[in-house]
């Protein structure tokens, strides 16, 4: 018996690390259960060895799956390990994980058994055992399987903190082909339907700081910005199904028959129940692989750009594409995943979320590509020398935020200071600013502290971090540039 | 003149209020043994009196602000080394400055309070995180730890949420104290943890669940083990369930 579970959790676990979303931020909640509360800023409870952080306790509820899509690992015609935790099961070990202080909660995906609804309903027998019977107070994350029925989807939400869909693919096209029985639509409906639901209950915030550092010259709507989007959008063509509707009509809200008697107990209490009665308090995310598809890094920025917009989406995360199926669509088994690449799109993505720009600042048509040696925003600042160097006692909030070397901690130091006193060099270097790249943009007290080159190919052969030697090493073996 | 203090906030305070009454401080030192005698400075014992210590919090609140009170105490929780002259001079400053001392975020007496204080925070944080609890004998749950800053007190009210319905204890290994908590309620008190402590019977099983559970995460195309002790620094790994052998 313990052999099997060893097996479960090895073969379930495996199959869910390529996964990346494992953040437990968001949801702020004290212990009103009987065990466990929620942290806004997230908790990472460990790293792995590849130096991405253990969070969540992150396993597919079955590996069993009916679709066969042609990246993945979990297809129905490849040859792995089969099985399924029972969802007590699942409960009682996520129980004991908790205790420990393992884990800040449970991400609980799954492939698709049978048939969407069927897998939800699975998903959701161990979510409503965690909640209703044990009283887990932790952080919960639920992966939506496209195509779920939107009662379904209602339901699980409520017992989850955060809710995701995958996109899969950068594009229409590539999800055709690559994954065939995924349909763009069944995507896009649930994404629809949980940003409606948390605008219903007035829980819709923008993404990062993109209310308030609205670039100009953006126009999509008056007033409140990417609200006004997210209406728009999800308003479009008109999803009959509302939450309202769903969860009145929705049977399964007694509970699963296993432990009725025991969890309706503590539904009747108000109290307790007031925080289930939230839909995904943590909002939503979607993850996209990159480099599997023929997608240049514009578009991949341009889409999650109006998915931030649009659906006001928490997080895109993107998954370097490690080769694990042979095809003909795919790219060869010897491909490395293209991780400098990955890195170079979150620093775009940070750069949407915290900084206040737009996606076709960051990359445009004739650069469809994020440059692999630089970063995007010195990329940007050598396109755009005409705007420095910027003085740090005069500037606006805005435009310190796009030199290069200064981020959003250092901005409210610098703007704190100087309400009373002048920022000087030496100032900036203490609080933060990474100045072996920020001093070549700024000026402090007027004085200019870079050393004489102004034009984009000197100050860019300055800002590039590798040395002549490593640079023909990295040339001479392709994409082997793993940091 | 040096003064020697009992390592306690009391007692640092108790020599803040004697470098403006019997004489300018020069150095603030722990008398635990580890002073060695200065030729230029007199030593001097100080001993920790609650009414001066109270008068200097006072004013340390009433002029700066209470934010700024709760700012030294933090930083006197941590090893920062001379941490007891930064903080006397962020004091003296602050009195001139008033609450506005905060803002000076790259004056050469506030940047390394803030830099130390932060410090303190992350390694709370990251605590919350890494502490790791086995369970013993009749359920109570047990964590041992050997932090860099004195944070005990800091990771109380966290743990005691979470865990209000269990009974649990975490070891400061390094101070030879714990954290005891039940039902919300926690104090911190000496300890030492002798040789009574038994697991439970299901303890082992759980974690090589979790051993098993971690190395299945890693993802091999992408290994990266340099990253990992950046986030998780080998300092901590004595008392990681999932890195031990």
């Amino acid at each position: 018996m313990e052999g099997v579970l060893f097996e479960k959790l090895s073969v379930l676990g495996e199959g869910a690390k390529y996964d990346v979303s494992c953040s437990s931020s968001g949801a702020d909640r004290s212990n009103i259960g009987r065990l466990g509360n929620a942290a806004c800023a997230g908790i990472c409870h460990s790293w792995t060895a590849d130096g991405r952080c253990v969070s969540l306790l992150k396993v597919l509820l079955s590996n069993d799956c009916a679709y066969d899509c042609k990246f993945c690992v979990n297809r129905r015609s490849a040859d792995v390990k089969r099985c399924t935790f029972e969802p007590r099961e699942l409960a009682d070990l996520t129980m004991e994980f908790y205790r420990r202080n393992y884990i800040e909660g449970l991400f609980l995906s799954s492939a698709v058994v049978g048939s969407p609804d069927r897998t939800v309903e699975l998903m959701y027998a161990c979510l409503w055992i965690l909640r209703e019977v044990y009283g887990f107070c932790g952080y919960i994350h639920a992966k939506v399987i496209p195509g779920v029925s939107p009662e379904l989807l209602t339901q699980i939400g409520l017992v989850s903190d955060r809710l995701s869909v995958n996109m899969e693919f950068p594009s229409e096209e590539s999800l055709s082909r690559l994954a065939p029985q995924k349909k763009p639509r069944s995507i896009f409906s649930p994404m629809r339907q949980i940003t409606q639901t948390q605008m219903e209950q007035k829980t819709l915030k923008a993404t990062g700081n993109m209310a308030r550092l609205r670039p100009a010259g953006l126009d999509c709507g008056a007033g409140d910005g990417c609200l006004a989007d997210a209406r728009e959008a999800v308003g479009e063509d008109g999803d009959p199904v509302g939450p309202r509707a769903a969860a009145s009509g929705g049977g399964l809200r007694a509970g699963p028959g296993e432990g009725a008697g025991q969890g309706a107990a503590i539904v009747r209490d108000r109290r307790r129940r007031a925080y289930r009665e939230r839909f995904a308090p943590a909002g939503q995310t979607t993850q996209m692989i990159v480099g599997a598809s023929p997608e240049t890094d514009l578009e991949i920025v341009t889409l999650s750009e109006a998915l931030y917009r649009r659906y006001s989406m928490k997080r895109v995360y993107f998954s370097a594409y490690i080769p694990v199926a042979e095809g003909p669509e795919l790219p060869s088994l010897l491909t490395p995943p293209p991780l400098r690449r990955e890195h170079r799109l979150y620093q775009a993505d940070w750069l949407m979320r915290f900084y206040g720009f737009r996606a076709d600042e960051i990359l445009t048509a004739d650069h469809p590509n994020l440059d692999v040696d630089l970063d995007p925003k010195v990329v940007w600042a050598l396109r755009n020398l005409d705007l420095f160097p910027v003085e740090v006692n005069r500037a606006s909030e805005e435009e310190l935020l796009r030199i290069p070397g200064v981020g959003n901690t250092s901005v409210y130091r610098i703007l704190r200071q100087r309400r009373i006193a002048p920022v000087g060099y030496d100032d900036l270097k203490k609080m933060g600013v990474v100045l072996k790249r920020a001093r070549f943009f700024l000026t402090a007290n007027g004085k200019y502290y870079g050393d004489g080159a102004w034009d984009p190919c000197s100050l860019r052969e300055k800002l590039s971090p590798v040395s002549p030697q490593i640079s023909l090493f990295e040339a001479a073996t392709g994409e082997l540039s793993v940091r | 003149m040096n003064y020697l203090y009992d390592d306690t906030f009391e007692g640092f305070l108790t020599c803040v209020w004697h470098h403006w009454r019997t004489g300018k401080a020069d150095g603030i030192f722990s008398n635990n043994g580890a002073y060695q005698l200065d030729l230029l400075h007199y030593a001097q014992t100080v001993e920790t009196d609650g009414r001066k210590a109270e008068a200097v919090a006072e004013a340390i609140m009433r002029k700066i602000s209470r934010w700024d009170a709760e700012r030294i105490y933090r930083v006197f929780l941590t090893d920062e080394p001379e941490k007891e002259m930064k903080l006397l001079s962020y004091i003296r400053l602050g009195f001139k400055e008033g609450p506005k001392i905060r803002l000076l975020h790259g004056h050469p007496v506030v940047a390394p309070v803030q830099k130390a204080e932060y410090r303190f925070g992350a390694e709370v944080h990251r605590l919350c995180g890494l502490v790791r609890f086995s369970e013993l004998d009749g359920g109570t749950l047990f964590a041992r730890i050997e932090p860099d800053n004195d944070v005990l007190a800091h990771l109380a009210p966290h743990f005691a949420d979470r865990f209000k319905s269990e009974p649990f204890l975490i070891h400061d290994a390094r101070r030879g104290k714990a954290l005891f908590a039940y039902e919300r309620r926690w104090e911190v008190a000496p300890f030492d943890e002798g040789a009574y402590l038994r697991f439970s019977g299901g303890e082992a099983q759980i974690r090589q669940l979790w051993k098993e559970y971690h190395a299945v995460m890693a993802t091999k195309e992408r290994l990266n083990p340099k990253l990992q002790r950046q986030f998780m620094p080998a300092r901590y790994h004595k008392y990681l369930t999932e890195m031990q052998p």
